[in-house]
C-alpha cells in the first residue's frame, strides 16, 4: 500500500460523503513535516481506511455504538477492549467507531502485535491509518504526545481463543494499566459484541501459527465472517489519571490491581451487552 | 571563548563546521585537522585558523597533533568527524580509522593539559532497527551489537561505545551525537548512493519511515555541543520524516517495488556494474521497518531542534492541498 496520498484522497473522495470528508479535515494529528506523523499516519489514508471500513461498518456489520460520549475529546487516553473473532475486524470497526463517533474526529491508535508490522502491504495500510506495532517505547510516545491508544489486553490469546470459549475474557495483561497511570491516561473499558461469533472454528493449527509467530490459528468453518451484528459499548472511564500518581507505575500490585478493575469493567459491559442484544445477528 | 579542534576537518560536515566557528565570535581559534594533504584543502589559513594533516588511524600521529599544534594552540574542545569512513572501506586499515582513532583521542585528551571536551560524531546506523522495537528511537534504545552486521555498523557501534563507557569516568566532558543520515554526497550516506539511480528498486509491500538530516542541522547540532557544559548521549534527529516511497518521488526518481528476495542480488550487480556503493544487505532491516530518531534529549539540554529541511529537487507529495 505504498501509493501516494493523493490517490488516497482521490479514492477516499469515491467512497466518503462529502460532509463526511469534511469532517475528517478537522482530524487533529501531529505533522512531522510531510504531512505523515512520526509513525506514518496521513490522514488521507485515514479518509481512505474509513472509506474502506464504511460498508462493513455500515452494511455488513451494522455496528450500535453505545457510550462513545465516554471517549476523552482531548489528551491522552487508553481504550482497552476484549479481542476475538481470528482476524482483528473487532479493531477496524472501534477504530472506524471512534472516527465516527469522536467530534472533532479522533483516531484510535491500534497497538498491534509484532508480527503485524511486518506484513507487507497489510502492515504498511495499517500503519498509514494510525496502527503502531506493540513496543512499550511506541505507546509510550503516543501517549505522551496526547493520543488515544486502542489496547486489547488479552493479546493474541483472546482473538485466538476458540468458538467454545467466547465471552470469556481471556487473562488481561497490565501493561496497558502500567502505561495509563505513568501518563496519567483516562482507561476507557470497551466490549465488542458480535465479533465473537463471527468466525465460528473448524479447527485449531499450531503449525499455521508458527508461521505468524503467534502460538495458534484457528481456521474458520466460513470462507468470510458470518454477517453478526457488532455492538460496541464504552464504559465510563477509569481515572488512573485523577486517582493515582505516575510513580504509582512502578508498583506492581498497584498496576495489577488497575488491570484487574480494567478486566470487570469489560467483563460487565459485556454481561450487560449479551443481555440487552437479541441476536446474534439482529 | 573556545579553541576547538575539528578533525575529519576534509569531510563535507567537517569543512561547513570549520566555516561555522570562524564565524562564530565565541570561538577564539580553530585547529583543522585534514586526512589528506593540506594543499588540497578548500579552507584557508589565517591568524585564527590552522590547518594539519594528520592521519588519526596512527595513535602515534594522534599523539604528536594533540601534544604538538593543539597543546600550542590551548585547544579546550576536540570535534572528532575524522574516525568516519565511507561504508564500503573494510579491513584493519578501516578499524583502525573508525575504532582506534577514537579511543587513542580519549585517553590522549584525558591526561592533556588544555583539552576539557570531546564532541563524537556518531550515527544512526548504530541502533538495532526491527520490527519488535520502538519505532521512535531514544538514546536508550538498543544498538546493532550483531555479530553478523556490516563493519561498517560494527566499527560505528564499538566507536560510540568506546566513547560512552568513558563517560562520568574521565576528567573529560564526552559528548556524543548521533545523527540521523545526512543526504548528500561525501558523507557516506547509502541513501543518497541509493537516489543516485533514476530507478530505485524497493522491497515490496514495505514503506517505512525514515529521519533524514541535512549538513546545515548537522552543523548547528556540532556547535550547540561545543558550547554546552552538557555531557552525554544525544540523537540529532532532521527535519524531514518521510516515507521512503515519499523520499525516492521527492528526490524525482522512479520507486519499483521488486520482491524483497531479488534486492541484494540486483544491487549487488549494481554495484559491480557502475560502481556505486549503495549495500541492501547493510539497509535491509530500515527498507522494512521504520526507525525515527527522538530528538527530545538534544533539544531539553543543547536547545537543538532542526530546522534546515532537505532541499528536495522535486517535492510532490507533501505539496498537494487536502
Amino acid at each position: 500500500m505504498a501509493f501516494p496520498p493523493a490517490l488516497a484522497r482521490a479514492l477516499a473522495r469515491m467512497g466518503l460523503p462529502e460532509a463526511e470528508r469534511e469532517r475528517l479535515a478537522a482530524l487533529h494529528y501531529h505533522d512531522a513535516g510531510h504531512g505523515y506523523d512520526l509513525f506514518g499516519m496521513h490522514p488521507d489514508f485515514v479518509a481512505f481506511g474509513e472509506a474502506l471500513v464504511s460498508p462493513l461498518y455500515q452494511r455488513y456489520f451494522r455496528v450500535r455504538s453505545c457510550g462513545a460520549h465516554h471517549i476523552p475529546s482531548v489528551g491522552p487516553a487508553v481504550l482497552a477492549a476484549n479481542h476475538s473473532g481470528n482476524l482483528p475486524i473487532d479493531g477496524m470497526m472501534i477504530w472506524a467507531d471512534v472516527l465516527r463517533q469522536t467530534d472533532p474526529p479522533r483516531v484510535a491508535r491500534p497497538i498491534a502485535d509484532h508480527f503485524v508490522p511486518s506484513l507487507p502491504w497489510v502492515g504498511t495500510l495499517f500503519a498509514r491509518t494510525g496502527m503502531v506495532g506493540g513496543s512499550r517505547g511506541n505507546a509510550r510516545a503516543l501517549l505522551e504526545s496526547g493520543n488515544l491508544l486502542l489496547i486489547f489486553p488479552e493479546g493474541v490469546p483472546g482473538i485466538t481463543k476458540g468458538w467454545s470459549k467466547r465471552y470469556q475474557l481471556q487473562h488481561f495483561r497490565v501493561g496497558h494499566a502500567e502505561l495509563a497511570i505513568r501518563h496519567r491516561a483516562p482507561i476507557v473499558p470497551v466490549a465488542v459484541i458480535g465479533a465473537e461469533e463471527q468466525y465460528p472454528e473448524l479447527f485449531s493449527s499450531k503449525r499455521l501459527g508458527a508461521l505468524f509467530g503467534i502460538e495458534r490459528v484457528n481456521v474458520p468453518a466460513t470462507p468470510i465472517p458470518l454477517p453478526v451484528r457488532y455492538h460496541i459499548h464504552y464504559g465510563p472511564p477509569i481515572r488512573v489519571d485523577e486517582e493515582l500518581r505516575p510513580s504509582d507505575a512502578d508498583d506492581p500490585a498497584v498496576v495489577a490491581g488497575v488491570a484487574a478493575r480494567v478486566q470487570e469493567a469489560v467483563a460487565a459491559l459485556i454481561t450487560a451487552g449479551l443481555a440487552a442484544r437479541k441476536g446474534v445477528f439482529l | 571563548m573556545r579553541s576547538v579542534l575539528v578533525s575529519g576537518a576534509d569531510s563535507p560536515t567537517g569543512e561547513r563546521l570549520v566555516r561555522t566557528l570562524l564565524g562564530d565570535s565565541r570561538v577564539d581559534r580553530v585547529l583543522a585537522v585534514v586526512r589528506g594533504k593540506v594543499e588540497r584543502s578548500p579552507l584557508m589559513a589565517s591568524d585564527r585558523l590552522r590547518i594539519v594533516g594528520v592521519d588519526l588511524a596512527s595513535a602515534r600521529r594522534a599523539h604528536e597533533l594533540l601534544f604538538g599544534p593543539a597543546r600550542d594552540m590551548a585547544i579546550d574542545v576536540v570535534v572528532h568527524l575524522g574516525h568516519l569512513t565511507p561504508p564500503g572501506e573494510e579491513g584493519e586499515r578501516a578499524h583502525a580509522q573508525s575504532v582506534e582513532s577514537v579511543r587513542s583521542i580519549i585517553e590522549l585528551s584525558e591526561r592533556h593539559p588544555t583539552i576539557r571536551r570531546l564532541v563524537l560524531r556518531s550515527d544512526a546506523a548504530v541502533y538495532q532497527v526491527q520490527r519488535d522495537l520502538p519505532v521512535l528511537i531514544g538514546e536508550d534504545h538498543p544498538l546493532n551489537m550483531a555479530g553478523t552486521a556490516p563493519q561498517y555498523v560494527r566499527d560505528r557501534v564499538e566507536a560510540d561505545v568506546t566513547a560512552c563507557v568513558r563517560m562520568g569516568l574521565s576528567p573529560l566532558q564526552i559528548v556524543v551525537l548521533r545523527m540521523a543520515e545526512i543526504l548528500g554526497p561525501g558523507t557516506g550516506s547509502q541513501l543518497f548512493d541509493y537516489l543516485g539511480s533514476p530507478v530505485c528498486l524497493r522491497p515490496a509491500g514495505y514503506d517505512p519511515m525514515l529521519n533524514l538530516l541535512t549538513q546545515d542541522d548537522a552543523v548547528a547540532a556540532l556547535q550547540r555541543a561545543i558550547h554546552s557544559e552538557a555531557q552525554g548521549v544525544f540523537n540529532i534527529p532532521g527535519a524531514d520524516t518521510l516515507p521512503l516511497t515519499a523520499c525516492i518521488a521527492s528526490w524525482g526518481r522512479l520507486s519499483i517495488p521488486v520482491p524483497g528476495v531479488w534486492m541484494t542480488p540486483l544491487y549487488r550487480w549494481r554495484r559491480l556494474v557502475t560502481g556505486h556503493d549503495f549495500r541492501y544487505g547493510m539497509n535491509r532491516r530500515r527498507f522494512h521497518y521504520s526507525g525515527v530518531l527522538d530528538g527530545t534529549r538534544a533539544r531539553q539540554v543543547l536547545g537543538y531542534v532542526s530546522a534546515h529541511p532537505v532541499d528536495w529537487p522535486s517535492p510532490v507529495w507533501d505539496r498537494e492541498p487536502r
